[in-house]
């Protein structure tokens, strides 16, 4: 996003931009051609025109707001996902610590514990390698 | 994310079951000549009951059949008598009330106890080895 829109800023005409594509993008005032003073606490929120500040930003097109996918469906998902695999990674170390000490955990359930905590995170492995193998493809295309 | 590891909760309670019968069994072998235990009589054979209950099918699989109760039970088989005029335990013939304990029973319920938990192991193991070569089809 900052990209595309610094360069339409600044006047140069970006092939496949079209100033006309939504509301019109801003220039830039000449003065401040170089310097791009971005906020980084709004870099990754609503980019909004900061004018009571003096200091102008790359403004966006108001539809393209960025936010952060709060309740998308996915990243609950991989979040719900996490839990349960650390929750069985805590399960694990419990059964065991509770074998050396107290012994209500039988030696077996313990082993088992264990076994379980060590497939769901190797499933949890497998699951981000899928995941970075589809980023990379997707990095890989040509624009 | 219930079980990754296929069949392993009716496998764990199995070994439960199984390592209980382990325990009994050495139990009765321990005690096997125990004339006077709690409440002055000889040691009463223990045996073990296990129960199953029927689970309702789990996420659409097929309902399993597992243990749900592990008893253990007193064997109701009257002691044997033997003649020992000496033994302080000896009633007013003589005769001193044994534990109702057979070890060669004790014996061959332990080689099927230990048979059965080594097979349930195996069923472990191969489980897991299955699980772990799923999770490598998606690798390169």
């Amino acid at each position: 996003m900052f990209p595309i829109s610094a360069i339409a800023g600044s006047g140069i005409s970006a092939p496949g931009l079209q100033p006309g594509m939504g509301a019109a993008l801003p220039q830039l005032p000449m003065g401040e051609a170089g310097t791009f003073p971005i906020d980084l606490g709004k870099a990754t929120g609503i980019g909004m025109p900061d004018s009571t500040s003096g200091v102008s930003h790359p403004s966006f097109h108001p539809g393209i707001t960025g936010t952060q996918p709060s309740d998308d469906a996915f990243s609950k998902t991989l979040n719900n996902f996490v839990q349960e695999v650390n929750s069985k990674q805590a399960a694990a170390g419990d059964a065991v610590s509770r074998l050396q000490s107290g012994g209500d955990v039988s030696l077996h359930q313990a082993v088992i514990a264990m076994e379980e905590a060590n497939v769901s995170f190797q499933l949890m492995v497998e699951v981000r390698n899928k995941l970075l193998e589809g980023y990379q493809e997707i990095m890989r295309m040509q624009i | 994310m219930i079980d990754l590891i296929p069949g392993i909760s009716s496998t764990t309670t199995a070994l439960s079951a199984e390592r209980t019968r382990l325990d009994v069994i050495g139990e009765n072998i321990a005690n096997a000549n125990v004339t006077r235990g709690e409440d002055g009589k000889p040691y009463q054979r223990k045996t073990v009951v296990f129960e199953t209950a029927l689970q309702q099918a789990v996420n659409g699989g097929p309902s399993m059949t597992s243990l749900q109760g592990i008893k253990i039970e007193k064997d109701q088989r009257p002691f044997p008598k033997i003649h020992k005029p000496g033994d302080p335990d000896a009633d007013a013939n003589g005769d001193v009330s044994m534990p109702n304990v057979n070890i060669h029973e004790e014996m061959a319920d332990l080689i099927a106890a230990t048979r059965a938990f080594e097979a349930n192991l195996a069923v472990a193991r191969n489980a897991k080895t299955l699980a772990m070569q799923t999770l490598a089809i998606g690798k390169r």
